[in-house]
């Protein structure tokens, strides 16, 4: 009863001052509304950052022999039956694993030759149906057309190797590389599609073959990488986890993408710092607005505080109503914070905003392309977060002017000014 | 209530100091501001207490309502000595046993002139029904019928100072202490609000100590205290 009476109290003294805690709020659900969306659109970006490194890589979690993330070399790959066993462990996933894309590759780095040039390139011999769901190449292509597993000789290659190498459509070149059996081997291809990404690196020194002709040319019959991908970056934990459990074998590594690809990993994490700088100003205007009011508004009611507790409210109670304050004022700024913060972001903006007139061309950034339409990205988890740390916010401002009210020398405050 | 029971009742005053003293720390040299004082005001008394500028009378109101604390001595509110008491169980006395009457009249702005009035009884527990009842027959009681719904500023002073008093005696406190009540007051509202107050002891037995400068309300009181340089100087009885 007596803590409604606080309340009753609290939401009067609130609605007192409208004008001051209708601004006050307005500021404060402004700033509510552009964390919500602020939010909304770094999770959408990373996520797009990320989409775009595993399809342009290996996926989201990758199964690589122990000692190939450092060598790069055919002779720390998978055997075949190893392989048959991390397909059956992706196969035992929660989930559908059919809706999973999979995709099973021998890689190697070796020598792109023709007739007027030779240039360092990397080699991935690929399956290309499952290639076409797990990456990203195929619907990169500029010329010419993916090629299909019943060409033995057929060659996926990077815009910038083919002008590099004089190519065309079909053209002839010749890889080289270090077999299974060290020797150095070659491998006659036909270029039946060519595809650009953007990424000069990529562009330039890419080369895509069918997995069974990778596998005679370089005497191999298992795999250097089995890759998976997710629904989401955020199931990456669990499934690794999970893989780890059930490949228990010392030889085998189950690698998640940030793992494999530390540099995006670390480029989401920089820009999610530079997010965090962002929301603590953020956060810190709107505890300062908060405070500012509750304050003021203490200060001016110094009299009437000492009235409370001189009718019978302990110094306690007097410091819960302004702490109550406080908290009105934010959950009211919370509630119209996250409806503009989410009317505006899925209203205006479910399809994505497009940066592209702000870039003057393809922006690549952590060795990834980066797409100009950020769509962003809403989580329950992070509208939880962007509530609970504006409540938190709310609570710490209104500490000190609670404080403030509690200490109240009330025979001083109640001393009549003529 | 037997004769016993209201003798019983009479016997414990209403409040009761003993060899009280307030001393403020101040430099060069420390002020004494109620020196000693020993003093009793029985239940259903109607007293005044007089004096110059800075003799004491609002100190010592503070000290017997339990706003602030003692440097010495003993304040006894209904057998219990408040001088001592933790925050919590004071707020309870002042709550309970007290009712206090402003010179500025210091009704809650955000409350109604009914809610102002029934504000202790709300912070005692008591339900709605009962609440509103006892501040429709007190309103009556004391001229305020129709003004249960009024924000104290579309109040007149004498309004205002009558929801003060109404909210002072609603929850039939021990004592009413009473600073300087008709200082903002003309002649004719102060000497209304004294009728008020007058006829509330009288028919209520409510207990009124006044702190006042105001000859009509030395006049009307039954007992009158002069206190001088924070000490009772005389103490007489009508």
């Amino acid at each position: 009863m007596r803590y409604w009476t606080l309340v009753r109290l609290a939401l009067r003294n609130v609605t007192r001052e409208a004008r001051r805690a209708l601004l006050t709020c307005s500021a404060m659900a402004l700033g509510l509304a552009l964390l919500v969306f602020s939010r909304a659109l770094a999770d959408g970006g990373h996520e797009d950052w990320i989409d775009a490194g595993v399809r342009l890589g290996q996926g989201h979690v990758l199964v690589q022999a122990r000692g190939y993330l450092e060598s790069g070399s055919i002779d720390d790959r998978l055997t075949l039956d190893e392989v048959h066993q991390v397909l059956d462990a992706l196969s035992q996933l929660p989930g559908d694993s059919d809706a999973r894309p999979t995709a099973v590759r021998v890689s190697v780095n070796g020598l792109a030759s023709s007739a007027t040039s030779a240039l360092p390139v990397r080699i991935e011999g690929v399956d290309p149906q499952a290639e076409r769901r797990f990456s990203f190449f195929p619907s990169k292509l500029v010329e010419g057309e993916y090629f299909a597993s019943d060409n033995p000789l057929a060659a996926f290659v990077g815009k910038g190797l083919v002008e590099r190498l004089g190519l065309r459509v079909g053209s002839r070149f010749v890889v080289t590389a270090q077999a299974a059996n060290g020797e150095i081997e070659g491998q006659l291809l036909r270029v039946v599609g060519v595809f650009r990404t953007g990424l000069d690196e990529v562009d330039e020194g890419l080369v895509h073959i069918p997995l069974e002709t990778a596998r005679s040319w370089l005497g191999v019959a298992g795999a250097t990488t089995v890759g998976l991908l997710v629904d989401h970056s955020r199931e990456v934990p669990s499934v690794v986890t999970a893989l780890r459990g059930q490949l228990n074998d010392p030889d085998v590594r189950v690698l998640s993408w940030s793992e494999a690809n530390p540099e995006l990993d670390a480029a989401v994490k920089v820009d999610d710092y530079g997010d965090y700088i962002f929301h603590a100003i953020l956060f810190g205007v709107i505890a300062l607005a908060v405070l500012n009011t509750v304050l003021m508004s203490v200060m001016y009611r110094k009299r009437e505080f000492g009235v409370l507790q001189a009718l019978g409210l302990s110094a306690r109670q007097t410091g819960m109503v302004v702490l109550l304050e406080g908290l009105l004022l934010t959950a009211l700024a919370g509630a119209v914070g996250i409806v503009i913060g989410l009317a505006v972001t899925w209203g205006l903006f479910r399809d994505g905003i497009d940066f592209s007139s702000l870039l003057s061309g393809e922006f690549d950034f952590a060795g990834v392309v980066l797409d100009p339409v950020i769509v962003p990205e809403f989580r329950v988890m992070q509208l939880v977060q962007s509530v609970a740390s504006i409540f938190v916010i709310g609570v710490v401002a209104s500490i000190y002017p609670a404080l403030h009210a509690m200490r109240l020398d009330v025979a001083e405050a109640l001393k009549f000014e003529r | 209530m037997s004769e016993d029971a209201v003798a019983s009742q009479n016997a414990v005053p209403a409040v009761r100091t003993v060899n009280l003293w307030k001393i403020y720390p101040q430099d060069p040299e420390p002020v004494e501001a109620i020196r000693g004082v020993n003093l009793q005001i029985d239940s259903g008394e109607f007293a005044a207490m007089a004096g110059p500028s800075g003799s004491g009378k609002t100190t010592l109101l503070n000290l017997l309502g339990g706003l602030t604390r003692p440097s010495r001595g003993e304040v006894w509110i209904g057998g219990v000595e408040i001088g001592a008491l933790a925050d919590k169980k004071l707020a309870r006395i002042r709550l309970e046993e007290i009712g206090f009457v402003f010179q500025a009249f210091n009704l809650l702005p955000v409350l109604s002139a009914m809610e102002n009035a029934e504000f202790p009884l709300l912070l005692q527990g008591e339900s709605v029904s009962v609440r509103r009842a006892k501040v429709r027959a007190l309103f009556d009681e004391i001229g305020l019928q129709g003004l249960e719904s009024r924000r104290p500023g579309k109040l007149s002073g004498g309004q205002q100072q009558r929801v003060a008093v109404a909210r002072a005696v609603i929850a039939d406190p021990a004592l009413v202490l009473a600073d300087e009540p008709t200082a903002n007051l003309d002649s004719a509202t102060g000497a209304a609000l004294l009728d008020v107050m007058e006829r509330l002891n009288q028919t209520r037995g409510t207990t009124f100590l006044f702190s006042t400068h105001d000859p009509r309300v030395m006049e009307r009181a039954r007992r009158l205290i002069r206190l001088v340089d924070g000490a009772i100087e005389s103490d007489q009885r009508r």
